[in-house]
């Protein structure tokens, strides 16, 4: 009985029609022997989660009264729709019932509603094709929120979970960050959707294969760094002893929504009030990350940022984010790509706009997150600046005194410690201080900070140069007063032979400090990479970074260029 | 602990591909160089021209040129030009490297350079001073060692230059010992590779100004635009 209503998965996608309509009217004259009761497995979080809709009552005349959920409690059951061969999401126990994350979720509504749950096992291809033919009542499987899938069934706000892209790698990979993988051989299946996008966004060498299994088989040849595929997919395989070890170590990237779907002409009715109230109280509660946890998925980042924006309150001690007497719910609480212009207001309204009308979008703009990451990423970027040039002078004032002292030993060293600092790389000095002498220190327990490494790392390889830039200096005045030495005293004496090339150097210096994006200190390109892998929009940002850039060199070489100008007029007094 | 020759033997090991990334890197600063003095030379001459409209667009593009931090550049070529491109009137299909890209963009630091530096060499070779002009060719070589020291930045950007390769190595022998050595063996090609050259660099001018039996002060090529990385 239960195999016929939700156990088969080979029946998946050629279910025939009739069945599950005879499965149905059995389950609702025989509700308990369809179904399990709900709260005993509905987990820890659901003790909380009592009364559902009371936090948010619909608002009366406002929302219609669902003629489809007076059917289902005139039925006595719910005929969900849910996947049996999407493990952990939906599939079957040893013993051929279905369990899963999702196979939680409709219990639970279920249980809100007040009747028992009767599981109706759909694929990606017939899952609305069933709600849109009556077949069941809800979908609840693995179901992306889309524009289209909005135009054929009415998709429920809040989203209850995510999915997207991300790399499947050997246990021994030492990849954190998308920007570690750039420029890599990445294996990736044919016709996924993503994999152009991807390649675009983090810069990717796929290679292609036709399945997954191959794909995978080649990650563990070490043919490539990692498989990319969607996280959901790959969260069952991480499960799998065949991949013990195996990791999803990066950051879900192009990230879409999953959404319960109801009838298309449940829009604004107590039904979808009624589901809508219990995910939002799901976010609240915890209910979701609990049940994440329990069936061994990866802790998302999607339900965590869900969890802290659907508890956050108002001074009023209301909800920020809640759904109103109308069924709309808070515009900034919803999912952001399905706000138009109409939904927005002030500088975000006049992005979409832009946006709707021309393509471009100006993200950095409009969007409070990615403005404020451009703008903190430009402080940081400004702060590095300032200290390379200042660590840079300093570098190379304290080189040049020590290189013109009257003890040999310690010209020499001077000397040579700068013509290392000239002719290593500053970017292989800043991965040989943090990497390298870093793992040293990591067993004395020390961390090193990355900006200060590269601080540290631009000043020396400047600070050589403006050294060598005084030291000649030096030669010319030695020329004309034969016993010149520069000591502190005497530093403003070479002042106007040594002005131009320092300040060539304190330029470059100030070109150089993008370098930080290496090893993630988030200054102005980390958070325009960082942009463009959220939105994908590549010439906004790029453009946008070039000309902040130049405009920032512009300032500091006007800058730089008046202090020289100071400098050499002071000196010549 | 790995005992020492351990390490000793992995670097050796290791050594072929650790120096085939280094020929990426003079392979790309060589058709950086190559791209860039072509243009520079250009530019150059543009600067020398009667035409005050040349002669103020020379300025311009050479001021554009200085400003461009290479790093950015870097990053912008590699976002914004395609993978690959079709050859125009025809059906073939060429890939356009990442190597090619961060050629292009250290290309620009030359063209800067170039501008600022042969225009005056040019100017007294057509004097006839020959000598003074052929001061460019040290200064010159000095500056592509900046450029090959700045071809370490194509590793962000995924190229498999000697940089990228030391994290390859690391990755691929997951050796945490092995991180500080094959750094410090990378610097060692660096710095083996541009500190002789850069003593006859020097030397070579020393000998082309005492021929010319200057008396006056010229200094080394003045810190050029572009910060070595």
């Amino acid at each position: 009985m239960l195999a016929v209503a939700g156990g088969q998965p080979a029946a998946d996608g050629q279910f025939p029609h009739r069945p599950i309509r005879l499965a149905a009217a059995e389950a609702a004259t025989s509700p308990a022997s369809t179904t399990t009761p709900a709260p005993t497995k509905a987990g820890s979080g659901d003790a909380k989660a009592a009364p559902p809709a009371a936090a948010q009552p619909p608002g009366e005349g406002t929302t219609r009264r669902s003629e489809r959920l007076a059917l289902i409690k005139r039925r006595g059951t719910l005929l969900a729709g849910i996947k049996t061969d999407y493990p952990p999401f939906g599939t079957v126990n040893e013993s051929g019932v279905p369990i899963g994350f999702e196979h939680d979720l409709a219990e639970d509504i279920a249980r809100r509603i007040g009747v028992t749950l009767t599981r109706v096992p759909v694929s990606s291809a017939n899952r609305l094709q069933k709600l849109e033919e009556g077949a069941i009542d809800l979908v609840i499987a693995t179901q992306g929120d889309t524009a289209e899938r909005r135009k054929i069934a009415t998709q429920i706000e809040p989203n209850y979970y995510s999915s997207g892209v991300t790399l499947f790698v050997p246990p021994d990979s030492q990849l954190r960050d998308w920007s570690d993988v750039r420029g890599q051989k990445v294996c990736a299946t044919q016709g996924a959707y993503f994999n152009r996008e991807m390649a675009r966004r983090y810069l990717l060498d796929l290679q292609m294969f036709g399945n997954a299994r191959d794909a995978k088989l080649a990650v563990r040849d070490k043919r490539c760094v990692g498989y990319m595929f969607d996280n959901t997919a790959l969260a069952a395989d991480v499960l799998r002893p065949e991949w013990a070890g195996y990791k999803m170590p990066l950051a879900v990237s192009l990230v879409t929504p999953w959404s319960i779907a109801i009838g298309r002409g449940e829009d604004k009715t107590d039904f979808e009030a009624l589901v809508s109230d219990a995910v939002a109280d799901w976010h609240r509660t915890g209910f979701l990350i609990e049940r994440e946890k329990a069936w061994g998925l990866q802790p998302s980042k999607f339900l965590q940022d869900m969890r802290v924006r659907w508890t956050q309150k108002s001074p009023d001690g209301q909800f920020v984010c809640r759904r109103f007497a109308d069924g709309s719910i808070t515009p900034e609480c919803r999912n952001p790509i399905f706000l138009s212009a109409a939904d927005a207001s002030g500088l975000r309204r006049f992005g979409l706009q832009i946006k709707d009308l021309t393509g471009i979008d100006l993200t950095i703009l409009y969007d409070d997150y990615d403005r404020s990451a451009y703008f903190s990423g430009l402080l940081i970027t400004l702060l590095l600046t300032v200290l390379c040039i200042g660590g840079s002078l300093a570098v190379g004032v304290l080189g040049a005194l020590a290189a013109e002292r009257k003890a040999a030993l310690l010209r020499r060293a001077t000397l040579l410690v700068s013509v290392c600092g000239r002719m290593t790389p500053p970017l292989l000095q800043i991965y040989l201080v943090l990497v390298g002498v870093g793992s040293l220190l990591a067993g004395l327990g020390i961390t090193l900070s990355p900006l200060v490494v590269v601080v540290a790392c631009l000043s020396y390889y400047t600070g050589s140069s403006v050294m060598v830039a005084m030291l000649e200096a030096a030669g010319v005045r030695r020329r004309t007063v034969p016993d010149y030495r520069i000591t502190l005293r005497t530093l403003r004496e070479i002042v106007p032979n040594s002005s131009g090339p320092v300040v060539a150097a304190l330029v470059n210096v100030s070109k150089a400090t993008m370098m930080g994006s290496a090893v993630a200190v988030p200054e102005l390109l980390s958070a325009a990479t960082s942009i463009v892998s959220d939105h994908g929009n590549v010439g906004v940002v790029m453009n946008a970074l070039l000309l902040t850039f130049l405009l920032l060199i512009f300032v500091v070489v006007r800058m730089l260029g008046k202090l020289e100008r100071t400098l050499v007029r002071e000196a010549a007094k | 602990m790995i005992p020492f020759t351990e390490i000793i033997w992995d670097l050796v090991t290791w050594t072929p591909f650790l120096a085939g990334g280094f020929a990426m890197n003079i392979l790309i600063s060589l058709v950086a160089m190559t791209i860039g003095t072509s243009l520079g030379w250009i530019i150059a001459n543009m600067r020398l021209a009667t035409s005050p409209r040349t002669y103020r667009a020379s300025l311009y593009l050479t001021e554009i040129t200085r400003n461009i931090p290479t790093f950015v550049f870097l990053f912008y070529l590699a976002f914004m030009l395609p993978g690959e491109f079709t050859v125009p009137f025809t059906a073939s299909i060429v890939g356009f490297p990442s190597w090619l890209k961060a050629s292009l963009a250290l290309s620009i630091a030359v063209i800067g350079f170039c501008s600022d530096n042969l225009s005056p060499a040019i100017r007294e070779w057509r004097k006839g001073d020959h000598g003074v002009a052929l001061l460019f060719i040290p200064s010159w070589t000095s500056y592509a060692l900046i450029i090959v020291m700045a071809s370490s930045t194509a590793s962000v950007i995924g190229v498999s230059e000697l940089v990228s390769r030391c994290n390859t190595v690391i990755n691929a022998t997951g050796k945490t010992q092995i991180m500080l050595p094959v750094y410090l063996y990378a610097c060692v090609f660096f710095v083996g590779f541009c500190y002789p050259l850069n003593i006859l660099m020097k030397h070579l001018k020393s000998v082309i100004g005492r021929r010319l039996r200057e008396t006056a002060y010229r200094g080394t090529p003045s810190v050029s635009s572009i910060s070595g990385g």
